[in-house]
Protein backbone atom coordinates (compact mmCIF):
# COMPACT_ATOMS: atom_id res chain seq x y z
CA UNK A 1 0.00 0.00 0.00
CA UNK A 2 1.01 3.36 -0.94
CA UNK A 3 0.55 4.81 2.34
CA UNK A 4 1.81 3.91 5.93
CA UNK A 5 -2.11 3.65 7.18
CA UNK A 6 -0.75 -0.04 9.20
CA UNK A 7 1.12 2.35 11.31
CA UNK A 8 -1.48 3.75 13.67
CA UNK A 9 -0.40 5.69 16.81
CA UNK A 10 -1.84 4.27 19.97
CA UNK A 11 -3.66 7.48 19.71
CA UNK A 12 -7.52 7.42 20.62
CA UNK A 13 -8.45 10.27 18.04
CA UNK A 14 -6.60 8.11 15.12
CA UNK A 15 -9.28 7.45 12.51
CA UNK A 16 -9.61 3.59 11.48
CA UNK A 17 -7.48 2.88 8.52
CA UNK A 18 -9.70 2.32 5.46
CA UNK A 19 -8.33 -1.27 3.96
CA UNK A 20 -8.37 -0.13 0.18
CA UNK A 21 -8.36 -3.06 -2.07
CA UNK A 22 -5.79 -2.72 -4.47
CA UNK A 23 -7.68 -4.70 -7.11
CA UNK A 24 -9.95 -2.12 -7.13
CA UNK A 25 -10.07 0.08 -10.26
CA UNK A 26 -9.18 4.11 -9.66
CA UNK A 27 -12.98 4.78 -11.37
CA UNK A 28 -14.82 2.67 -8.94
CA UNK A 29 -12.32 3.73 -6.09
CA UNK A 30 -14.89 5.20 -3.34
CA UNK A 31 -13.26 8.64 -2.81
CA UNK A 32 -16.88 10.09 -1.75
CA UNK A 33 -15.08 8.41 1.54
CA UNK A 34 -13.06 11.04 3.11
CA UNK A 35 -11.26 8.69 5.52
CA UNK A 36 -9.93 6.91 1.64
CA UNK A 37 -8.85 9.99 0.58
CA UNK A 38 -6.87 10.57 3.34
CA UNK A 39 -5.78 7.07 3.73
CA UNK A 40 -4.10 7.91 0.76
CA UNK A 41 -2.42 10.89 1.44
CA UNK A 42 0.17 11.89 4.50
CA UNK A 43 -0.61 13.59 7.36
CA UNK A 44 1.20 16.87 5.81
CA UNK A 45 0.09 16.57 2.26
CA UNK A 46 -3.89 17.39 2.96
CA UNK A 47 -4.96 20.83 2.14
CA UNK A 48 -6.30 21.54 5.09
CA UNK A 49 -3.70 20.31 7.67
CA UNK A 50 -0.69 22.72 4.96
CA UNK A 51 -3.01 25.59 5.53
CA UNK A 52 -2.91 24.93 9.75
CA UNK A 53 0.57 24.26 10.00
CA UNK A 54 3.64 25.80 8.99
CA UNK A 55 7.39 24.96 9.47
CA UNK A 56 9.17 27.99 11.95
CA UNK A 57 11.46 30.51 10.59
CA UNK A 58 15.39 28.79 10.63
CA UNK A 59 17.19 31.12 12.87
CA UNK A 60 19.78 32.36 10.58
CA UNK A 61 23.01 32.61 12.05
CA UNK A 62 25.59 35.73 11.45
CA UNK A 63 27.69 33.99 8.38
CA UNK A 64 24.25 32.96 6.70
CA UNK A 65 22.62 36.73 6.77
CA UNK A 66 25.92 38.46 5.67
CA UNK A 67 26.13 35.28 2.96
CA UNK A 68 22.33 36.23 1.91
CA UNK A 69 23.07 39.94 1.92
CA UNK A 70 26.65 39.23 -0.09
CA UNK A 71 24.34 37.40 -2.76
CA UNK A 72 21.76 40.31 -2.49
CA UNK A 73 24.36 42.93 -3.54
CA UNK A 74 25.47 41.18 -6.20
CA UNK A 75 22.87 40.67 -7.71
CA UNK A 76 21.80 44.28 -7.41
CA UNK A 77 25.50 45.24 -8.98
CA UNK A 78 25.08 42.86 -11.87
CA UNK A 79 21.58 43.87 -12.93
CA UNK A 80 23.63 47.51 -13.36
CA UNK A 81 25.90 45.88 -15.40
CA UNK A 82 23.37 44.30 -17.64
CA UNK A 83 21.98 47.80 -17.78
CA UNK A 84 25.49 49.07 -19.30
CA UNK A 85 25.97 45.78 -21.32
CA UNK A 86 22.38 46.34 -22.77
CA UNK A 87 22.97 50.59 -23.13
CA UNK A 88 26.93 49.75 -24.76
CA UNK A 89 25.18 47.04 -27.82
CA UNK A 90 22.41 49.38 -28.42
CA UNK A 91 24.99 52.16 -28.63
CA UNK A 92 26.98 50.22 -31.00
CA UNK A 93 24.07 49.02 -33.04
CA UNK A 94 23.18 52.45 -33.56
CA UNK B 1 11.85 7.27 7.37
CA UNK B 2 8.49 5.39 8.12
CA UNK B 3 8.50 5.67 11.78
CA UNK B 4 5.17 6.77 13.13
CA UNK B 5 5.42 10.78 13.55
CA UNK B 6 5.58 11.32 17.78
CA UNK B 7 4.45 14.89 17.19
CA UNK B 8 1.08 15.33 14.95
CA UNK B 9 1.97 18.67 13.51
CA UNK B 10 -1.74 19.41 13.87
CA UNK B 11 -1.96 18.94 17.92
CA UNK B 12 1.40 20.25 17.90
CA UNK B 13 0.44 23.83 17.27
CA UNK B 14 1.69 25.61 14.02
CA UNK B 15 4.94 24.08 13.57
CA UNK B 16 5.00 21.27 10.37
CA UNK B 17 7.33 18.35 10.51
CA UNK B 18 8.75 16.04 8.00
CA UNK B 19 6.66 13.18 8.17
CA UNK B 20 5.90 10.55 6.00
CA UNK B 21 2.53 9.05 8.22
CA UNK B 22 -0.69 8.09 6.48
CA UNK B 23 -3.47 11.30 7.20
CA UNK B 24 -5.94 8.93 8.42
CA UNK B 25 -3.65 7.53 10.51
CA UNK B 26 -2.58 10.57 11.75
CA UNK B 27 -3.65 12.45 15.02
CA UNK B 28 -5.30 15.23 13.74
CA UNK B 29 -7.47 12.67 11.32
CA UNK B 30 -11.50 13.76 12.53
CA UNK B 31 -10.52 17.52 12.50
CA UNK B 32 -9.19 16.54 8.47
CA UNK B 33 -11.94 13.98 7.88
CA UNK B 34 -14.50 17.14 7.48
CA UNK B 35 -11.96 19.29 5.44
CA UNK B 36 -11.28 17.04 2.47
CA UNK B 37 -11.26 19.16 -0.54
CA UNK B 38 -12.26 18.71 -4.37
CA UNK B 39 -7.92 19.10 -4.44
CA UNK B 40 -7.10 15.84 -2.42
CA UNK B 41 -9.58 13.94 -3.96
CA UNK B 42 -7.81 14.47 -7.21
CA UNK B 43 -4.97 13.59 -5.49
CA UNK B 44 -5.64 10.80 -3.67
CA UNK B 45 -7.15 9.49 -6.85
CA UNK B 46 -3.55 9.88 -8.63
CA UNK B 47 -1.94 8.07 -5.28
CA UNK B 48 -4.20 5.41 -5.91
CA UNK B 49 -3.11 4.84 -9.15
CA UNK B 50 0.96 5.41 -7.92
CA UNK B 51 0.05 2.90 -5.20
CA UNK B 52 -1.28 0.12 -7.51
CA UNK B 53 1.61 -0.04 -9.87
CA UNK B 54 3.69 0.05 -7.06
CA UNK B 55 1.77 -3.39 -5.33
CA UNK B 56 1.40 -4.72 -9.29
CA UNK B 57 4.70 -3.41 -9.93
CA UNK B 58 6.78 -7.00 -9.45
CA UNK B 59 3.81 -9.31 -10.71
CA UNK B 60 3.61 -7.76 -14.07
CA UNK B 61 5.90 -7.21 -16.87
CA UNK B 62 5.57 -3.88 -17.36
CA UNK B 63 4.75 -2.69 -13.70
CA UNK B 64 7.74 -1.01 -13.28
CA UNK B 65 7.86 0.86 -16.67
CA UNK B 66 3.58 2.08 -15.60
CA UNK B 67 5.16 3.22 -12.34
CA UNK B 68 7.63 5.54 -14.06
CA UNK B 69 5.06 6.51 -15.98
CA UNK B 70 3.26 7.67 -13.80
CA UNK B 71 5.22 9.27 -11.50
CA UNK B 72 7.65 11.09 -14.44
CA UNK B 73 6.60 14.46 -15.47
CA UNK B 74 7.65 17.27 -13.78
CA UNK B 75 11.17 16.66 -14.38
CA UNK B 76 10.93 16.51 -17.66
CA UNK B 77 8.21 18.72 -18.10
CA UNK B 78 11.30 21.78 -17.01
CA UNK B 79 13.78 20.79 -18.55
CA UNK B 80 12.40 20.76 -22.04
CA UNK B 81 10.16 23.78 -20.44
CA UNK B 82 13.54 25.40 -20.19
CA UNK B 83 14.55 24.42 -24.02
CA UNK B 84 12.86 27.38 -24.47
CA UNK B 85 12.80 29.93 -27.57
CA UNK B 86 15.92 32.31 -25.81
CA UNK B 87 17.83 29.11 -25.50
CA UNK B 88 17.41 27.41 -28.67
CA UNK B 89 18.27 31.21 -30.11
CA UNK B 90 21.47 30.79 -27.52
CA UNK B 91 22.13 27.04 -28.99
CA UNK B 92 21.60 28.52 -32.48
CA UNK B 93 24.02 30.88 -31.89
CA UNK B 94 26.42 28.88 -30.52
CA UNK B 95 26.27 26.36 -33.58
CA UNK B 96 26.44 29.54 -36.16
CA UNK B 97 29.32 31.26 -34.81
CA UNK B 98 31.51 28.78 -33.58
CA UNK B 99 30.38 25.68 -35.58
CA UNK B 100 31.23 22.27 -34.03
CA UNK B 101 33.37 22.37 -30.56
CA UNK B 102 33.65 24.07 -26.99
CA UNK B 103 29.88 24.52 -27.09
CA UNK B 104 28.78 21.23 -27.55
CA UNK B 105 30.48 19.72 -24.17
CA UNK B 106 29.69 23.04 -22.44
CA UNK B 107 26.29 22.27 -23.24
CA UNK B 108 26.00 18.59 -21.33
CA UNK B 109 28.34 19.83 -18.41
CA UNK B 110 25.52 22.76 -17.77
CA UNK B 111 22.55 20.06 -18.21
CA UNK B 112 24.90 18.29 -15.50
CA UNK B 113 24.73 21.42 -13.36
CA UNK B 114 20.93 21.77 -14.39
CA UNK B 115 20.55 18.23 -12.91
CA UNK B 116 22.26 18.62 -9.59
CA UNK B 117 20.14 21.44 -8.91
CA UNK B 118 16.78 20.60 -9.78
CA UNK B 119 17.12 17.11 -7.79
CA UNK B 120 17.71 18.94 -4.78
CA UNK B 121 13.72 20.18 -5.45
CA UNK B 122 12.47 17.16 -6.16
CA UNK B 123 13.23 15.97 -2.37
CA UNK B 124 12.16 19.43 -1.15
CA UNK B 125 8.78 19.15 -2.93
CA UNK B 126 8.56 15.43 -1.93
CA UNK B 127 9.36 15.71 2.03
CA UNK B 128 7.93 19.27 2.81
CA UNK B 129 4.74 19.12 0.33
CA UNK B 130 5.29 22.73 -0.06
CA UNK B 131 6.24 24.77 -2.73
CA UNK B 132 9.91 26.78 -3.11
CA UNK B 133 8.45 30.22 -2.41
CA UNK B 134 6.22 28.67 0.24
CA UNK B 135 9.19 27.12 2.18
CA UNK B 136 11.35 30.42 1.76
CA UNK B 137 8.84 32.39 3.15
CA UNK B 138 8.62 30.12 6.08
CA UNK B 139 12.23 29.51 6.78
CA UNK B 140 13.52 32.78 5.87
CA UNK B 141 10.62 35.30 6.34
CA UNK B 142 9.12 37.77 4.09
CA UNK B 143 11.80 40.09 3.80
CA UNK B 144 13.97 37.45 1.74
CA UNK B 145 10.89 36.43 1.08
CA UNK B 146 9.79 38.94 -1.27
CA UNK B 147 13.23 39.56 -2.64
CA UNK B 148 13.15 35.76 -3.75
CA UNK B 149 10.14 36.64 -5.28
CA UNK B 150 11.27 39.91 -6.73
CA UNK B 151 13.70 37.84 -8.60
CA UNK B 152 11.13 34.83 -9.64
CA UNK B 153 8.81 37.43 -11.11
CA UNK B 154 10.70 39.99 -12.90
CA UNK B 155 12.86 37.23 -14.60
CA UNK B 156 10.06 35.15 -15.46
CA UNK B 157 8.18 37.86 -16.99
CA UNK B 158 11.07 38.97 -19.00
CA UNK B 159 11.50 35.11 -20.65
CA UNK B 160 7.56 34.72 -20.57
CA UNK B 161 8.14 37.53 -22.87
CA UNK B 162 10.88 36.27 -24.88
CA UNK B 163 8.60 32.64 -25.10
CA UNK B 164 6.23 34.73 -27.44
CA UNK B 165 8.30 35.94 -29.36
CA UNK B 166 9.23 32.20 -30.42
CA UNK B 167 6.23 31.52 -30.85
CA UNK B 168 5.24 34.63 -33.68
CA UNK B 169 9.16 34.08 -34.84
CA UNK B 170 8.39 30.28 -35.62
CA UNK B 171 5.07 31.06 -36.71
CA UNK B 172 6.32 34.09 -38.73
CA UNK B 173 8.34 31.51 -40.80
CA UNK B 174 5.07 30.62 -42.27
CA UNK B 175 3.45 33.47 -42.49
CA UNK B 176 1.35 33.53 -39.75
CA UNK B 177 0.56 37.13 -38.63
CA UNK B 178 1.56 37.89 -35.26
CA UNK B 179 -1.51 38.10 -33.76
CA UNK B 180 -2.97 35.17 -34.59
CA UNK B 181 0.50 33.28 -33.90
CA UNK B 182 0.30 34.93 -30.25
CA UNK B 183 -3.48 34.63 -30.13
CA UNK B 184 -3.06 30.87 -30.77
CA UNK B 185 -0.61 30.43 -28.30
CA UNK B 186 -2.90 32.07 -25.59
CA UNK B 187 -5.60 29.65 -26.49
CA UNK B 188 -3.44 26.75 -25.96
CA UNK B 189 -2.54 28.18 -22.51
CA UNK B 190 -5.78 28.45 -21.60
CA UNK B 191 -6.47 25.32 -23.03
CA UNK B 192 -4.10 23.00 -20.95
CA UNK B 193 -5.10 25.08 -17.69
CA UNK B 194 -8.96 24.65 -17.60
CA UNK B 195 -8.67 21.16 -16.93
CA UNK B 196 -8.69 21.54 -13.57
CA UNK B 197 -7.01 18.84 -13.40
CA UNK B 198 -2.78 18.31 -12.86
CA UNK B 199 -2.69 14.73 -14.27
CA UNK B 200 -4.31 16.05 -17.87
CA UNK B 201 -2.11 19.82 -17.55
CA UNK B 202 0.82 17.80 -17.27
CA UNK B 203 0.15 14.85 -20.02
CA UNK B 204 -0.84 17.70 -22.50
CA UNK B 205 2.39 19.85 -21.83
CA UNK B 206 4.24 16.73 -21.81
CA UNK B 207 2.93 15.67 -25.32
CA UNK B 208 4.08 19.56 -26.90
CA UNK B 209 7.39 19.34 -25.02
CA UNK B 210 7.76 16.06 -27.44
CA UNK B 211 7.99 18.80 -30.22
CA UNK B 212 11.07 19.68 -28.82
CA UNK B 213 12.20 17.00 -30.43
CA UNK B 214 11.81 18.60 -33.73
CA UNK B 215 15.07 19.96 -33.63
CA UNK B 216 17.47 16.16 -34.60
CA UNK B 217 15.64 15.81 -38.05
CA UNK B 218 16.80 19.44 -38.85
CA UNK B 219 20.15 18.92 -37.33
CA UNK B 220 20.38 15.48 -39.47
CA UNK B 221 19.25 17.04 -42.55
CA UNK B 222 22.21 19.57 -42.11
CA UNK B 223 24.49 16.60 -42.15
CA UNK B 224 26.99 17.30 -39.30
CA UNK B 225 30.47 15.89 -39.32
CA UNK B 226 30.25 13.09 -36.78
CA UNK B 227 33.46 12.69 -36.17
CA UNK B 228 34.59 16.13 -34.94
CA UNK B 229 31.09 16.15 -32.79
CA UNK B 230 32.65 13.08 -31.47
CA UNK B 231 36.56 14.69 -31.51
CA UNK B 232 34.61 18.27 -29.61
CA UNK B 233 32.67 15.94 -27.08
CA UNK B 234 36.58 13.98 -25.89
CA UNK B 235 38.56 17.48 -26.49
CA UNK B 236 36.39 20.11 -25.71
CA UNK B 237 37.96 21.54 -28.87
CA UNK B 238 38.38 23.70 -31.29
CA UNK B 239 38.42 26.44 -28.19
CA UNK B 240 36.13 29.61 -29.90
CA UNK B 241 38.17 32.41 -31.39
CA UNK B 242 37.40 36.01 -31.71
CA UNK B 243 36.09 38.61 -29.16
CA UNK B 244 36.67 37.09 -25.75
CA UNK B 245 33.57 39.41 -24.64
CA UNK B 246 31.50 37.80 -27.03
CA UNK B 247 32.02 34.40 -26.24
CA UNK B 248 32.32 35.66 -22.42
CA UNK B 249 28.41 36.76 -23.30
CA UNK B 250 27.42 33.13 -25.15
CA UNK B 251 28.66 31.25 -22.39
CA UNK B 252 26.49 32.86 -19.66
CA UNK B 253 23.84 32.73 -21.97
CA UNK B 254 23.88 29.02 -22.59
CA UNK B 255 24.47 28.39 -18.65
CA UNK B 256 21.09 30.64 -18.77
CA UNK B 257 19.49 28.28 -21.70
CA UNK B 258 19.52 25.20 -18.60
CA UNK B 259 19.82 26.71 -14.99
CA UNK B 260 17.00 29.08 -13.95
CA UNK B 261 15.31 30.07 -10.85
CA UNK B 262 12.05 30.05 -12.45
CA UNK B 263 12.71 25.67 -13.02
CA UNK B 264 13.95 25.51 -9.37
CA UNK B 265 9.97 27.15 -8.25
CA UNK B 266 8.34 25.13 -11.14
CA UNK B 267 9.55 22.20 -10.29
CA UNK B 268 9.32 21.71 -6.71
CA UNK B 269 5.74 23.56 -7.10
CA UNK B 270 4.75 20.73 -9.84
CA UNK B 271 6.59 18.08 -7.29
CA UNK B 272 3.63 18.97 -4.64
CA UNK B 273 1.03 19.62 -6.94
CA UNK B 274 1.68 15.68 -8.41
CA UNK B 275 1.50 14.21 -5.00
CA UNK B 276 5.07 12.92 -4.83
CA UNK B 277 5.93 11.68 -1.75
CA UNK B 278 9.38 10.55 -0.03
CA UNK B 279 9.26 6.83 -1.34
CA UNK B 280 9.17 8.66 -4.83
CA UNK B 281 11.90 10.42 -4.59
CA UNK B 282 14.32 8.24 -6.82
CA UNK B 283 11.20 7.97 -9.28
CA UNK B 284 11.81 11.69 -9.25
CA UNK B 285 15.23 11.78 -9.68
CA UNK B 286 14.36 9.55 -12.86
CA UNK B 287 12.08 12.01 -14.09
CA UNK B 288 14.77 14.95 -13.71
CA UNK B 289 17.82 12.66 -14.91
CA UNK B 290 15.38 11.96 -18.27
CA UNK B 291 14.67 15.42 -18.76
CA UNK B 292 18.42 16.20 -18.42
CA UNK B 293 19.56 13.72 -21.49
CA UNK B 294 16.38 14.88 -23.77
CA UNK B 295 17.01 18.47 -23.19
CA UNK B 296 20.57 17.92 -23.68
CA UNK B 297 20.38 16.10 -27.20
CA UNK B 298 17.62 18.27 -27.87
CA UNK B 299 20.06 21.05 -27.48
CA UNK B 300 22.84 20.10 -29.26
CA UNK B 301 20.67 19.13 -32.48
CA UNK B 302 19.80 23.07 -32.21
CA UNK B 303 23.73 23.75 -32.48
CA UNK B 304 23.65 21.39 -35.10
CA UNK B 305 21.56 22.39 -36.97
CA UNK B 306 22.60 26.11 -37.06
CA UNK B 307 26.55 24.73 -38.18
CA UNK B 308 25.89 25.14 -41.86
CA UNK B 309 25.38 29.12 -41.36
CA UNK B 310 29.06 28.76 -39.36
CA UNK B 311 30.16 26.94 -42.69
CA UNK B 312 28.91 29.63 -45.17
CA UNK B 313 30.41 32.31 -43.22
CA UNK B 314 27.13 33.72 -42.99
CA UNK B 315 27.00 36.50 -40.23
CA UNK B 316 24.50 35.53 -37.93
CA UNK B 317 25.33 37.96 -34.33
CA UNK B 318 22.03 39.72 -34.99
CA UNK B 319 19.61 36.66 -36.05
CA UNK B 320 15.95 36.23 -34.43
CA UNK B 321 14.49 33.06 -34.63
CA UNK B 322 12.78 33.69 -37.59
CA UNK B 323 16.26 34.70 -39.18
CA UNK B 324 17.75 31.85 -38.16
CA UNK B 325 15.61 29.48 -40.23
CA UNK B 326 14.84 31.66 -43.18
CA UNK B 327 18.91 31.53 -43.28
CA UNK B 328 19.25 27.93 -43.02
CA UNK B 329 16.38 27.03 -45.64
CA UNK B 330 19.12 27.08 -48.97
CA UNK B 331 21.51 25.06 -46.71
CA UNK B 332 19.78 22.63 -45.25
CA UNK B 333 16.06 23.00 -47.35
CA UNK B 334 13.19 23.93 -46.82
CA UNK B 335 12.00 21.10 -44.92
CA UNK B 336 15.07 21.20 -42.87
CA UNK B 337 14.10 25.31 -42.09
CA UNK B 338 10.33 24.54 -41.49
CA UNK B 339 11.23 22.25 -38.86
CA UNK B 340 13.42 24.79 -37.34
CA UNK B 341 10.51 27.00 -36.98
CA UNK B 342 8.54 25.06 -36.03
CA UNK B 343 10.68 23.68 -33.20
CA UNK B 344 11.37 27.71 -31.76
CA UNK B 345 7.11 27.76 -31.91
CA UNK B 346 7.00 24.63 -29.46
CA UNK B 347 9.68 25.71 -27.37
CA UNK B 348 7.57 29.16 -26.38
CA UNK B 349 4.41 27.62 -26.25
CA UNK B 350 5.47 25.05 -24.00
CA UNK B 351 8.41 27.59 -21.94
CA UNK B 352 4.63 29.85 -21.73
CA UNK B 353 2.89 27.23 -19.89
CA UNK B 354 5.48 25.78 -17.71
CA UNK B 355 6.72 29.36 -16.70
CA UNK B 356 3.07 30.95 -16.20
CA UNK B 357 2.33 28.06 -14.25
CA UNK B 358 5.39 28.73 -12.02
CA UNK B 359 4.66 32.44 -11.88
CA UNK B 360 0.71 31.34 -10.67
CA UNK B 361 2.16 28.23 -8.31
CA UNK B 362 4.72 31.31 -6.93
CA UNK B 363 2.05 34.01 -5.89
CA UNK B 364 -0.61 31.38 -4.64
CA UNK B 365 2.05 30.07 -1.86
CA UNK B 366 2.58 33.70 -1.08
CA UNK B 367 -0.53 35.11 -1.03
CA UNK B 368 -1.38 31.57 1.00
CA UNK B 369 -4.89 31.03 -2.00
CA UNK B 370 -5.30 27.85 -3.70
CA UNK B 371 -2.76 27.02 -5.99
CA UNK B 372 -2.99 23.63 -7.37
CA UNK B 373 -3.75 22.79 -11.34
CA UNK B 374 -6.40 20.19 -9.49
CA UNK B 375 -8.41 23.03 -8.56
CA UNK B 376 -11.63 24.05 -10.65
CA UNK B 377 -11.73 27.64 -11.81
CA UNK B 378 -14.11 29.00 -9.11
CA UNK B 379 -12.04 27.56 -5.88
CA UNK B 380 -8.18 29.00 -7.16
CA UNK B 381 -9.30 32.02 -9.35
CA UNK B 382 -6.58 34.22 -8.62
CA UNK B 383 -3.39 31.04 -9.11
CA UNK B 384 -5.53 31.10 -12.53
CA UNK B 385 -6.07 34.78 -13.01
CA UNK B 386 -2.47 34.79 -12.68
CA UNK B 387 -1.40 32.74 -14.79
CA UNK B 388 -3.26 33.57 -17.70
CA UNK B 389 -2.59 37.36 -16.61
CA UNK B 390 0.78 37.06 -16.86
CA UNK B 391 0.74 35.14 -20.18
CA UNK B 392 -1.75 37.95 -22.14
CA UNK B 393 0.54 40.64 -20.48
CA UNK B 394 3.18 39.25 -22.06
CA UNK B 395 1.60 38.55 -25.61
CA UNK B 396 0.28 41.89 -25.46
CA UNK B 397 4.17 43.53 -24.98
CA UNK B 398 5.23 41.04 -28.39
CA UNK B 399 2.53 42.88 -30.47
CA UNK B 400 3.34 46.54 -29.71
CA UNK B 401 5.14 48.24 -32.71
CA UNK B 402 9.06 48.91 -32.53
CA UNK B 403 8.67 47.20 -28.96
CA UNK B 404 12.60 46.38 -28.13
CA UNK B 405 12.00 42.73 -28.68
CA UNK B 406 16.01 42.38 -29.26
CA UNK B 407 16.64 43.99 -25.97
CA UNK B 408 14.67 41.17 -24.35
CA UNK B 409 16.06 38.44 -26.03
CA UNK B 410 19.33 39.24 -25.45
CA UNK B 411 19.09 39.94 -21.80
CA UNK B 412 17.12 37.15 -20.68
CA UNK B 413 19.04 34.72 -20.20
CA UNK B 414 21.85 36.68 -18.70
CA UNK B 415 19.49 37.81 -16.20
CA UNK B 416 18.71 34.36 -15.21
CA UNK B 417 22.52 33.17 -14.84
CA UNK B 418 23.05 36.17 -12.60
CA UNK B 419 19.94 36.00 -10.26
CA UNK B 420 20.78 32.30 -9.68
CA UNK B 421 23.13 32.44 -7.36
CA UNK B 422 20.64 34.01 -4.33
CA UNK B 423 18.02 31.32 -6.01
CA UNK B 424 20.82 28.60 -5.08
CA UNK B 425 21.95 29.75 -1.67
CA UNK B 426 18.10 29.28 -0.72
CA UNK B 427 18.35 25.97 -2.20
CA UNK B 428 20.47 25.02 -0.85
CA UNK B 429 20.15 26.04 3.20
CA UNK B 430 16.49 24.78 2.71
CA UNK B 431 18.37 21.34 1.58
CA UNK B 432 20.33 21.21 4.45
CA UNK B 433 17.78 22.01 6.90
CA UNK B 434 17.36 19.13 8.82
CA UNK B 435 14.32 20.25 10.35
CA UNK B 436 12.24 20.67 6.89
CA UNK B 437 13.94 17.28 5.20
CA UNK B 438 14.29 15.29 7.82
CA UNK B 439 16.54 12.06 7.25
CA UNK B 440 16.32 13.42 3.17
CA UNK B 441 19.28 15.88 4.03
CA UNK B 442 21.51 16.56 1.31
CA UNK B 443 24.28 14.37 2.07
CA UNK B 444 28.29 15.13 1.32
CA UNK B 445 28.71 15.24 -2.21
CA UNK B 446 25.56 16.86 -3.22
CA UNK B 447 26.57 19.84 -1.03
CA UNK B 448 29.98 19.83 -3.14
CA UNK B 449 28.29 20.10 -5.88
CA UNK B 450 25.90 22.66 -4.72
CA UNK B 451 27.98 24.53 -3.93
CA UNK B 452 30.46 24.13 -7.29
CA UNK B 453 27.65 24.97 -9.25
CA UNK B 454 27.34 28.47 -7.06
CA UNK B 455 30.53 29.67 -7.06
CA UNK B 456 30.99 28.56 -10.96
CA UNK B 457 27.79 30.79 -11.66
CA UNK B 458 29.39 33.47 -9.35
CA UNK B 459 32.46 33.77 -11.62
CA UNK B 460 30.45 33.60 -14.66
CA UNK B 461 28.92 36.68 -13.53
CA UNK B 462 31.47 38.17 -12.11
CA UNK B 463 33.74 37.56 -15.48
CA UNK B 464 31.03 39.28 -17.89
CA UNK B 465 30.55 42.24 -15.24
CA UNK B 466 34.13 42.98 -14.57
CA UNK B 467 34.28 42.67 -18.70
CA UNK B 468 31.19 44.92 -19.15
CA UNK B 469 33.22 47.64 -17.13
CA UNK B 470 36.48 46.81 -18.20
CA UNK B 471 35.87 45.97 -21.64
CA UNK B 472 39.90 46.15 -22.45
CA UNK B 473 40.79 43.95 -20.14
CA UNK B 474 39.30 40.64 -22.20
CA UNK B 475 40.40 42.53 -25.84
CA UNK B 476 36.57 43.75 -26.33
Amino acid sequence: MDSHYAEVPENQSALAPVDLPIDVKPEQLSLQDPRAVLSLLEADQVVAAKHRTHFGRMNLSFGTKTLLWALRVYVVAMMVIVLISVYQVIHAAH
Amino acid sequence: MDAPDKNPSLLAGQTAHPTTQSAVASAAAPELIGLVTHEDVDRARDRWEVARARSKGGAKKFGGVRLLWLLVGPGVLVFLGENDAPSMLSYSADGSRYGVGFFIPFVVLTFIMGFIVQEMTVRLGAVTHRGHAELIFDRFGKFWGFFAMGDLIFGNFLTLVTEFIGVRAGLGFFGVRPAIAVGGALVIVVAAITTGRYWTWERITLSLAVFNGLFIPAAILARPDWHSVGHAMLTWMPFPGGGRYEILLLILATIGATVTPWMLFFQQSAVVDKGMQPRDINAGRFDTLLGALLASVFAIAAILATVPLFHHGINAADFQAAQFAEALEPLIGHTGAALFALGIFEAGIVAAIAISTSSAYAFGEVMQTGHSLNRPLRDAWPFYLTLFGSACAAAALVLIPHFPLEFVVLTVNVIAVLAMPPALAFLLLLVNDAEVMGEHVNGFWANVAGVAVTVLLIIAGLGFGLATVFPKWLGG
